[in-house]
């Protein structure tokens, strides 16, 4: 016998599992820049077999996010608002995925 | 009695070097993306991924409880699938992921494993000894829907990732930020590559083990098969290391953080998901339908069919070719002692050879061979070129105004104008818009 509600059970936990993490990882970046406070990552120095970000390019990003940190229409209050829900974001992230991985582990049951 | 014994021993040792071989292989998989958007530096990535992988095999047991227990019957010494055909079937699996190694053709180790077995199982025990509906249930059936299903999740968390996070006043949307993600993301992926393929080498031990009477069928998986399984696999991931600079040379040149993550993480959520209920498949499809499904979330996305076909073929041929050399070794292994002989004597010479080709490789990568390099591109990497993107510049509706804004009343404000008059026009006499307005600029221009 085919257990189709296996299947569908898999399709259906997955697609809701990535969609919450990617959407709450999401949420909190774009509260993140929305708080003045956009992340800059410099990619990491390695061989020169990648060409991913050219230098110039980081450069201008830099500049933007600089740029960006100084102007925001949102008061102070409004501010730390974001910056506290996006930290909250970031937090269930981690939670949903723990919980997730828990979850499979049969020890804890 | 000594005969089996040595039989079993010689299993898990071929076992563990399948498995050493697919954390070799695999790596890359888990971990390139992460490389290539900088997210991580190559050596930390490596070192995360073997330590994760080596978590990750001792989370669950269901893979392996379907290997060893549903897919061919095995329930003792002088019933079922004897302990000489379990060795052909590894031996014709570990054949046939080194042709399709050496040939650099889309393959699974996954499905080589399960084809070896099976084509080992029916030619050396009989049709009876397959469970072909537990066969379907478990490893067909999910090995057609899991690359479609993580396909579609990527598809909807890329789609997810880029509206959420989209603006349209020109400030950084943090998009960088999903590299820190990355970190996580690909460490998910990592950990779910550890539950779901070291337990098919679990699985292949346990049946060897049930097989030739050293354990009962329903007794639970032995603690130091686990802990060799998790030990190999990691140690493979570890060695497998070097060949993703290769991979990133050639492969993933188009991958964006956000479209990464979002894919990292459907892989891992669509991997973990399955391996729970105790589905084996491969992870490295899964990987690739999640690749391939966020590449087609992106704007400006078009499938390259002929790339997409000529990868869904190699997955399709795996199984059964898997099963033909399997059965092949099978063949070879019924003739007796001297059959078992030539069967072992047929995987040493191919460990050989991957040896010696891989350490050729290596000294081919240091002296930038390109031929040599070209094969060591993970089929993740492979499956990327899939799809194509165009470039889409976002649009940006409300930026002119705001440098109006900015500039004051200045020299942009009669040309916004111009545009406005040159659109409204356009629109008046109909078709054939964008060259008319630009000749009207240009008219306007020449005038100034």
């Amino acid at each position: 016998m085919i257990d189709w509600i296996s299947f569908f059970s898999v399709a259906f936990a997955s697609i809701v599992g990535a969609s919450l993490v990617v959407a709450l990882y999401a949420f909190g970046l774009r509260l993140l820049s929305t708080a003045g406070r956009p992340p800059h990552v410099e990619p990491a120095e390695f061989t020169d077999a990648i060409t991913v970000v050219t230098p110039e390019e980081a450069e201008r990003e830099a500049k933007r996010v600089r740029k960006a940190r100084k102007r925001s229409p949102l008061s102070r209050a409004q501010k730390r608002l974001a910056l506290a829900v996006a930290r909250l974001c970031f937090v269930l992230c981690a939670a949903l995925v723990l919980f997730g991985v828990w979850l499979i582990i049969p020890g804890f049951h | 009695m000594d005969h089996t014994l040595l039989i079993v021993v010689l299993v898990v040792v071929l076992a563990l070097f399948f498995d050493f071989t697919n954390g070799f292989h695999d790596t890359a998989n888990a971990m390139a993306t992460p490389i290539a958007t900088g997210a991580m530096k190559p050596k930390v990535a490596v070192t995360v991924a073997a330590i994760l992988n080596l978590v990750g095999a001792f989370l669950s047991t269901e893979v392996a409880k379907t290997v060893s227990g549903g897919i061919l019957t095995a329930e003792g010494p002088g019933s079922g699938v004897p302990t000489q055909i379990i060795l052909a079937g590894l031996v014709g699996a570990i054949a046939w992921n080194m042709i399709t190694w050496l040939f650099g053709l889309p393959s699974s180790s996954s499905h080589a494993l399960f084809g070896g077995l099976i084509g080992a199982a029916i030619v050396g025990a009989g049709f009876a000894s397959v469970n072909y509906w537990v066969l379907l249930d478990k490893v067909v059936l999910p090995a057609l829907l899991a690359p479609v299903i993580a396909g579609l999740v990527a598809f909807t968390a890329t789609k997810l990732a880029y509206v959420i996070t989209r603006r349209y006043d020109g400030l950084p949307d943090g998009r960088a930020g999903f590299r820190y993600g990355q970190i996580f993301s690909s460490s998910l992926v990592a950990l779910s590559h550890g539950t779901n393929d070291a337990q098919k080498t679990m699985g292949v031990i346990t049946l060897a083990l049930i097989a030739g009477g050293y354990q009962s069928q329903s007794a639970p998986i032995e603690w130091w098969v686990i802990a060799a399984c998790a030990l190999a696999i990691a140690a493979g991931t570890y060695t497998g290391g070097w060949r993703i600079i290769d991979t990133l040379g050639k492969g993933l040149t188009e991958v964006k953080p956000a479209q990464g993550f979002a894919s990292e993480v459907s892989t891992g959520a669509a991997i973990l998901a399955s391996s729970h209920l105790g589905f084996a498949l491969s992870t490295t499809q899964v990987a690739s339908g999640s690749v391939i499904g966020s590449g087609l979330g992106r704007r400006g996305s078009r499938v390259r069919w002929k790339t997409a076909r000529r990868i869904a073929l190699g997955w399709l041929l795996t199984l059964p070719a898997a099963a033909i050399v399997g059965a092949v070794a099978a063949l070879v292994a019924v003739l007796g002692t001297v059959g078992v002989v030539i069967d072992v004597a047929i995987a040493v010479a191919l460990i050989v050879t991957i040896f010696v080709v891989s350490g050729r490789q290596r000294a081919g990568a240091a002296q930038m061979k390109p031929t040599a390099i070209a094969k060591g591109v993970s089929d993740v990497a492979k499956s990327s070129r899939v799809v194509k993107i165009r470039k889409v510049k976002p649009k940006r509706p409300k930026r002119p105004k705001k440098s109006e804004v900015a500039a004051g009343p200045g020299k942009k404000k009669p040309k916004k104008k111009g545009k406005g008059k040159t659109k409204k026009g356009g629109k008046n006499k109909g078709k054939g818009g964008k060259g008319k307005k630009y000749t009207q600029v240009k008219g306007k221009k020449g005038n100034a």
